[in-house]
């Protein structure tokens, strides 16, 4: 360490044998962790596999069952929200936790306003701001309102805001899963510098190039259990890639490749498509039959080219054409007469309906067709959701009236794969399609879409995942900020090549 | 502290289970309705205990009397709450529905006096939908302001008078059982809103827009339409009662219907339907409602005073809505 903190042992923070269930189900089952200060560890893990059930005890969210966890030399059984703050402990989550309507200066100092007597002194204020903001080593004017800033920004103002609060030990969740290249840079450059600093950083990811570049140490779970802890130099990207998948895979594996009728006609084709805002130029064909992904970092605008095709947002420029006639919805019950359906990113809070069941959560967009003149009868959806029950193997009870909440996420969503073919719709719009949705199951997941396609369907991919691309898709057309900037077919589309195309 | 959002792999995590041993909304149900039925027995039985009027045909049919306008419009007002909509207006707007009638009435032909008046009930329900999805104001600001303007407009329509209306008893009147008409439109009513609530696309939709909005509309359910037909509805049925009290007491009260918003949320949400949106049942609505009543009645004919009776129905209020925060935390976890 080149720079020891000025207490005499550096901070480290420990978890001992960490167990906990929800709702019967244990997910942790006796982890260690070990983060010590001036260094960073690398948490990696497939969705499911514990790791935020496990940074969530160290930050104090969530009471282990047993355990302990070791902060500073102090062994506590658990923690809350309130101790690990006042231990040093802090979390930087996915979803900014900050106040968009205040300035930066004062997301800094929320909540320990400098003062007294229920005073804020403003100089105050700007200074810790100014301070925090240097340590960190970036530029950012205090007197913006937060909701100026861009994504990294924001982030960088809620580490600066960790930092003025005396944080030891950083937790970083997925932190550049919505950066581009140059912000991925300059996080990588702060968290070297917090290192330099004698904190102790842990950073969850599921991107190995990462832990190749950030990491000092790294630890995999997976299904609740340590199955990988060691140094950084030494480890191999297909040591990392076993211990998450829990067996030999030559990292991702291609489908075998797929007829596809080059000479039929496209299903769904932009022609110099544009939407102020969000893409701009985007030229591109989906056959029947074909499975194409959109791929490009969050931001990039592939989720927003397939939205404008289910009406959810409009076209400032160019065309959209369904079937060579002009697509045009203005809302998405027009998109879904005119067959095309759409699979949301969000499954939870855009795609199921938790509390219904799941023979309605499959017949929802077909309840007009079901019905007869506007009577429809829970026979009808029983009859829906048995059509579909086998067919995508989604395992349930096979109860048409069994809530959709107790299934599983990868079986959630084949009910809402199964929307569409209930539907009959000949184009299927997938966005994230795979995302909170564990390893096995993804799998599945693959294998119904590329059945979708089969039956000749023409689905279109926005994803960011680009293991998701490789597996998937029978074209792959790659963007950045809003542009397409590649187009691959085949056995051309790679890990490799996704990422260097999305690059910076 | 309230969990932030999870991220995806928290919130998949507890769901990786296998899909057994989870109780099912089916299991879950008949308890609930089994407690409404349990309280509704319980408390008749304690009535006839304590009151020696409380245990005849008569007292029934008082009952379900007093019960039908708040029934006939606590029906529409359950399907609104499945969708995750309020409608406070309903007491100012049926006494509007009623002083409309009466002011005509002075000078016109009754027939066309009731169609006016039930067109003006179809109106508020046009304008409180249009400043719920159009403009798109919380339902229950809205239908707060809206019952300040109708009681207001009551007021100036009436002039602070009670306005006699001749020739309008029918609601008084006993066709069959020695029952009065009200209480078979309450029942008709009743019955047509819960085949449209389970068996009708429209009535579906209101679920699946209560369970998620955002979901809804990506299934191609065009919400603020179906919003907006709820709240018509809800202001037919408010119509209804508005003219069934004028004709009950013979005349139009600026006064009328006071405070008949909190018996109608107070059944619909005692009857099970969700707060958190995307819940709720006809059936239970109306087991809500007769708890209410027979609440009532008990407490009148044990001679409990009127102001304790309100203070029995606010608190009854907050025990259903507790009772449904607790359910959320339940299911939601």
């Amino acid at each position: 360490m080149p720079e020891p903190e000025t207490a005499a042992e550096p901070f480290r923070l420990q978890a001992r044998a960490i167990r906990k269930s929800f709702g019967g189900v244990e997910v942790l089952h006796g982890v260690d962790l070990d983060a010590a200060g001036g260094s960073v560890l690398a948490l990696l893990g497939e969705n499911g596999a514990g790791k935020s059930t496990l940074v969530r005890i160290l930050a104090g969210d969530h009471a282990p069952d047993s355990g302990e966890i070791v902060a500073g030399g102090e062994a506590h059984a658990a923690l809350d929200p309130v101790t690990a703050r006042a231990l040093g402990v802090r979390m930087i989550f996915q979803e900014l936790s900050d106040a968009p309507a205040l300035t930066v200066a004062e997301n800094i100092s929320l909540g320990r306003w400098p003062g007294g007597r229920g005073l804020v002194r403003w100089k105050q204020v700007r200074e810790r701001a100014v301070r925090a903001l240097d340590e960190l080593g970036v530029d950012i004017d205090p007197g913006r309102p937060v909701a100026e800033l861009r994504i990294g920004e924001r982030q960088a103002v809620e580490i600066a805001r960790a930092i003025s609060d005396r944080a030891r030990c950083l937790i970083l969740d997925e932190p550049t899963a919505a950066l581009s290249g140059q912000e991925v840079e300059r996080l990588f450059a702060a968290v070297r510098r917090l290192r330099e600093r004698g904190t102790a950083l842990i950073y969850i990811t599921h991107r190995l190039d990462e832990v190749v570049e950030i990491a000092d140490r790294v630890q995999v779970l997976r299904d609740g259990a340590v199955v990988l802890e060691r140094p950084v130099p030494g480890t191999s990207r297909a040591d990392l890639v076993t211990a998450m998948v829990g067996r030999e895979v030559g990292e991702v594996t291609r489908p075998k490749a797929h007829e596809t009728d080059t000479a039929a006609a496209p299903r769904l084709a932009f022609e110099g498509a544009a939407c102020e805002g969000a893409f701009t130029g985007v030229d591109l064909e989906v056959r029947p039959g074909e499975v194409v992904a959109l791929y490009g970092k969050l931001g990039s605008g592939t989720a927003e080219v397939a939205e404008t095709a289910f009406g959810l947002r409009s076209l400032t420029a160019g065309t959209c054409r369904l079937r060579g006639d002009e697509h045009a919805p203005r809302a998405p019950h027009q998109a879904i007469a005119a067959g095309v359906g759409l699979v949301p990113a969000d499954r939870q809070r855009e795609g199921t309906f938790m509390v219904r069941s799941v023979a309605e959560n499959i017949s929802v967009p077909s309840w007009t067709r079901l019905s007869r003149s506007g009577l429809l009868g829970r026979r009808q959806e029983a009859r829906a959701y048995r059509r579909w029950h086998d067919e995508l193997s989604i395992r349930s009870r096979n109860d048409p009236e069994q809530l959709i909440s107790t299934l599983s996420g990868g079986n959630q969503q084949k009910v809402v794969l199964g929307r569409w073919l209930e539907r009959e719709s000949d184009v299927l719009l997938l966005i994230e399609p795979t995302r909170g949705v564990d390893v096995g199951a993804r799998m599945e997941i693959y294998r119904e879409i590329r059945k979708l396609a089969g039956k000749g369907m023409g689905v279109l991919v926005a994803t960011s995942d680009y293991e998701e691309v490789v597996q998937l898709a029978d074209r792959a057309a790659v963007m950045a900020r809003g542009k397409i900037v590649g187009v691959l077919g085949g056995d051309e589309i790679t890990t490799e090549r996704l990422a260097e195309l999305a690059g910076g | 502290m309230s969990d932030p959002v999870l991220s995806p792999e928290a919130a998949a995590a507890p769901s990786a289970a296998p899909t057994s041993a989870v109780p099912t909304q089916r299991r879950r149900q008949v308890p609930e309705t089994a407690a409404l039925v349990v309280v509704l027995l319980a408390l008749g039985i304690f009535f006839s205990i304590t009151s020696e009027f409380f245990l005849n045909y008569d007292n029934f049919v008082n009952i379900l009397t007093a019960a039908a306008v708040t029934g006939i419009i606590a029906a529409p007002a359950t399907m609104l709450l499945i969708a995750g909509q309020f409608d406070l207006s309903v007491g100012s707007a049926a006494a509007f529905c009623g002083a409309v009638l009466a002011s005509l009435a002075l000078h016109n032909d009754i027939y066309y006096s009731v169609v006016i008046a039930v067109l003006a009930g179809i109106g508020i329900g046009l304008l409180n939908g249009f400043l719920v999805t159009m403009i798109g104001i919380n339902a229950l600001i809205t239908t707060l302001g809206t019952l300040a303007v109708f009681r207001g407009l009551t007021q100036v329509l009436t002039d602070g008078q009670t306005l006699s209306i001749e020739q309008f008893s029918w609601a008084t009147s006993r066709p069959l059982f020695d029952i009065p008409v009200p209480v078979f439109m309450f029942a008709g009513i009743a019955l047509l809103f819960w085949f449209m609530s389970g068996y009708t696309v429209f009535g579906r939709s209101m679920y699946a827009i209560g369970a998620n909005a955002a979901a809804a509309r990506l299934n191609g359910i065009r919400s603020k339409r179906v919003i907006w037909i709820g709240f018509v509805l809800s202001g037919l049925c408010i119509a209804i009662g508005g003219l069934i009290l004028a004709s009950q007491l013979g005349a139009a009260s600026p006064q009328a219907a006071t405070g008949l918003e909190l018996s109608v949320v107070t059944a619909v949400i005692l009857g099970g339907a969700s707060l958190a949106g995307g819940r709720g049942t006809i059936g239970g609505t109306m087991l809500g409602l007769l708890i209410i009543g027979t609440l009532n009645n008990g407490l009148v004919l044990l001679n409990v005073s009127s102001f304790w009776q309100t203070v029995a129905q606010g608190a009854l209020l907050i025990f259903a809505v507790s009772f449904d925060q607790l359910r959320i935390r339940l299911t939601s976890n």
